[in-house]
């Protein structure tokens, strides 16, 4: 017998979201690793605003990535765009392209949508290829520039060192953070979960379901490709492999791991893979086949992810604990 | 013109090399209903094991028996072991579970064969070409075609005029009709399954002497065959094979005219069906 | 305003010569309860996905208060006034009998759901219609429970209360009484015929008992066409319709 929650915006989660984002830096060995952890959240954060809210299993995320990045880092570098304006850019390249792969995936529904998108993931893949003059192929882009922090024309910082880096996408990502809790809890939030819960019905009471679809796909672009500059910034470097169909699915995967229709899932799901990433891969090269069996054994023994076990771990606590002052209260009265 | 012969010539066998992935995608989706992503990874240790067996043996014929075989054994076993425990859940789960078996499957092979491409070599028997007045063509793809085109005719005749595919096309049309049959419902699933992916093990194996091998290519290979499926439709034979036409042929004649852009127009073909036909060109609404 | 609420005319669907349905004009008067029955495969659940926009008649038209509605969205028949309940419980499972229902009566916005940026507790009129609903349809002692954990008959309840949030003007209800054990018949009865008291009510079903007992019309549907229409008396006394029934359970 639940009741919904009526959660407020900066309470709960938010406040976690928040603590976690202070503490991590502190027990992390280097700000940069805290900072691609937030990066990579908040893409498994928009992953799960189409996945865990609205049922849509997207391989397509990589694109927005690796498209914010390529237009943000190709405007820093050739027409000297400051930093918040790479990340609008970022935003509105994201947002575009998620509406463009959304509005043809989304004509589909089921198995076939999840084909499209990883086909349009692949698409991706061989433009940036084919455009290497922009892109640097094979090689990637660099030398891509991290522009300091100006507001109101003052420079608040240069963010050339790590931590004054973390600082800044510590910010912005707890303002996505917040309006992402904004989006779910809206009307449009609640009835994205219509659609997952039952699109046919969802249909039948009145909403034009594709419409819905498609502003879901475009939100969640529009957040990954911030984060896609953003990583590029961070590594003054766009690989190729930003737009690759792995990364699509490193995103989904640490999006599944930390549990869907969670956010907070979304931070441990991304650090969880971004840390196990950082230690093993210098000492086994092949650590990703520990994700395989983690994917594996989510799916099928932990469907609510890390956050969800996180949770029923509580409840079989609290139920020990219940049966225990119980059991007690019984031999009492024996 | 001799030039549009040979690519076309080369579209038609890329284009089997497809339809051979394809069709066993198609056939598991018929039956099992759901989505085998780890297809692609499949094909991969098919054109391994060819490798494998070419540089230890030199008998490309002895890799085109067995490897396929083997492949097919492992499918078995990993529906056996894994994929049967999520029948019940939604198509999400079969993705995900069959996306992680892509990815230990494509780590293990790197860790086995190495992140570096290999090549194998075309057999002795098929070495050269074949010569027509003035049109010359390899004789390794043309070997390719034919002997592609009999197993598609093998697969139609088993599909059509037996026993088995008389409930493999009677469980796709309803799974619960099978079952009533009394058929051993889940010995004909692990079947089809070790039936669809030993095709793209086997696709894997006759791609190897043309396009070499590499750890990648499973995802690629991957992409093409939903491209395939979504132009032809899913689930149908005939879909599979034109789909495959087309995918190779379009790809092949691209070669010439935009080499970079060749695989680019694939996938630009799939939009533009999906754009006009959403259903693909078989499919209905 | 004309005293009828849906008009179809010609109304037909044909699947290759197969005609699942043949020629129809229905006429459904305001504020009456009209029954469709029929022996199986008569045509009335065609005719009603027709009415609904799951399917598209191929030739004929539907008029519902004044819109041609016959090539409409299913979505936007719920905007003009039409709502639809499932023969087979179609809920929002994982979620409360309330949100349901707020749900359900959001539907009734459209796209102005879209809206992404202030709370769904911002403004109060789709919660307050679902409590409405709530007390209406007497689940208010179940309203948090998961849909999913409800009784059949409280589901079919609830299937009929979400067709009631978009404040439509007429419901169409398909088979609500499906699956239904003997015990719960009446308080679908009873609810369908309060409904009736200040709405249009089309509905299909099987019940006779009920179907007799509150509708104020009949259409008795045959091979895809209408056998015959009129009060309860005059199509329960009818030997047209006995014989269909016969013809059905002889073969």
């Amino acid at each position: 017998m639940m009741k919904q929650k009526k959660s407020s915006l900066f309470g709960g989660v938010t406040l976690a979201a928040l603590v976690t984002i202070i503490v991590m830096p502190l027990l992390l060995p280097s700000a940069t690793l805290a900072t691609e952890i937030l990066i990579f959240a908040m893409a498994a954060l928009a992953c799960n605003l189409l996945l865990g809210y609205t049922g849509l299993l997207s391989f397509g995320q990589g694109i927005f990535f690796g498209g914010g990045a390529y237009v943000a880092s190709i405007c820093m570098i050739h027409w000297q765009f400051g930093l918040l304006e790479a990340l609008l850019i970022a935003m509105l390249t994201g947002a575009l392209l998620a509406g463009l792969v959304g509005a043809l995936s989304i004509r589909r529904k089921g198995i076939y949508f999840v084909m499209l998108t990883l086909s349009f993931s692949q698409m991706a893949y061989f433009i940036a290829y084919s455009l290497s003059d922009w892109t640097g192929g094979d090689n990637g882009l660099l030398d891509i520039p991290r522009p300091p922090l100006m507001l109101l024309g003052f420079e608040v910082s240069d963010l050339v060192s790590s931590e004054a880096f973390y600082a800044f996408v510590g910010v912005l990502f707890m303002l996505i953070f917040v309006f992402a809790r904004r989006v779910i809890h809206s009307p449009f939030g609640t009835t994205l979960v219509a659609i997952r819960e039952n699109e046919n019905r969802a249909s039948a009471v009145g909403f034009s379901t594709n419409h819905f679809k498609l502003l879901a796909f475009v939100i969640s672009g529009g957040i990954t490709g911030i984060a896609g500059a953003l990583y590029a910034m961070l590594l003054n470097f766009a690989p190729l492999s930003n737009i690759e169909l792995q990364m699509s699915e490193s995103i989904l995967i640490m999006t599944i791991i930390g549990g869907t229709g969670s956010l907070f899932g979304s931070i441990l799901g991304a650090g969880s893979i971004v840390l196990l990433g950082d230690i093993l891969s210098s000492v086994w090269p092949r650590w990703m086949i520990l994700l395989g069996i983690a994917l594996i054994g989510v799916v099928l023994f932990m469907p609510s992810g890390l956050w969800g076990g996180v949770g029923s771990v509580a409840d079989r606590w609290r139920e020990y604990r219940r049966r225990k002052a119980s059991a007690a209260k019984s031999s009492e009265v024996n | 013109m001799s030039l549009y012969l040979f690519q076309i010539l080369n579209g038609v066998g890329l284009g089997m090399i497809y339809f051979l992935i394809s069709v066993g995608l198609t056939i598991i989706f018929g039956l099992l209903n759901f989505v085998n992503f780890a297809h692609g990874a499949f094909y991969l240790i098919g054109s391994y094991l060819c490798f494998t067996i070419v540089s230890l043996t030199g008998n490309f014929w002895l890799a085109l028996a067995i490897a396929p075989l083997i492949v097919a054994a492992l499918a078995f076993l990993t529906e056996r072991t894994l994929i049967k425990r999520a029948y019940h859940l939604p198509h999400t789960y079969h993705i995900l579970i069959t996306l992680g078996i892509a990815l230990i499957i494509q780590e293990l092979t790197i860790s086995i064969w190495g992140p570096i491409g290999k090549s194998v070599s075309v057999p002795d028997a098929l070495q050269g070409v074949f010569q027509m007045g003035h049109f010359y063509y390899p004789k390794y793809r043309l070997f390719v075609i034919i002997f592609a085109a009999v197993i598609a005719f093998a697969l139609w005749l088993l599909l059509e005029r037996t026993r088995f595919g008389a409930l493999v096309r009677a469980g796709s049309e309803d799974t619960e009709t099978v079952s009533l049959l009394g058929t051993h419902i889940h010995k004909l699933f692990s079947i089809t399954f070790a039936l669809g992916v030993g095709l793209a093990g086997l696709a894997g194996v006759l791609a190897a002497p043309i396009r070499g091998v590499h750890p990648f290519v499973g995802v690629e290979v991957l992409g093409i065959a939903f491209v395939v499926v979504v132009i032809g439709g899913m689930g149908s034979f005939t879909g599979a094979l034109v789909g495959g036409l087309i995918v190779g042929l379009v790809q092949s004649l691209m070669t010439t005219i935009w080499p970079q852009g060749s695989s680019l127009m694939i996938y630009g073909a799939m939009a533009f069906v999906i754009l006009l036909r959403p259903y693909g060109l078989f499919g209905r609404g | 305003m004309n005293d009828y609420i849906l008009e179809t005319e010609n109304l037909g669907l044909r699947y290759g010569a197969f005609a699942a349905l043949g020629s129809v004009d229905l006429k459904i008067k305001r504020g009456s309860i009209h029954t469709v029955i029929g022996p199986n495969g008569a045509g009335k659940t065609t005719l009603f996905h027709c009415l609904t926009g799951e399917r598209k008649p191929s030739s004929g038209s539907i008029q519902f208060a004044g819109h041609d509605v016959t090539h409409q969205a299913p979505h936007k028949r719920v905007a003009v006034g039409m709502s639809r309940s499932f023969q087979i419980t179609s809920l929002f499972q994982n979620l409360s009998v309330r949100e349901n229902l707020r749900l359900a009566a959001q539907g009734r916005d459209g796209l102005a759901a879209l809206a992404f940026w202030y709370s769904e507790n911002h403004r109060r009129q789709h919660s307050d219609k679902a409590d409405e609903v709530i007390e209406r349809i007497k689940l208010g002692a179940v309203a948090d429970t998961y849909a999913g954990e409800l009784s059949h008959g409280q589901q079919r309840v609830l299937e009929v209360g979400m067709a009631l949030c978009s404040s439509p003007q007429m419901l169409l209800l398909d088979e609500p009484t499906s699956g239904m054990g003997v015990d719960d018949i009446p308080v679908m009865t009873q609810l369908i015929s309060e409904l009736g008291q200040d709405h249009t009510v089309m509905l299909i079903e099987h019940n006779m008992k009920l179907v007799m007992s509150i509708s104020d019309r009949i259409t008795v549907m045959h091979q895809g066409n209408i056998l015959i229409e009129g009060e309860p008396e005059v199509v329960s006394g009818d030997e047209r319709v006995k014989k269909a029934y016969l013809g059905e359970s002889g073969s």
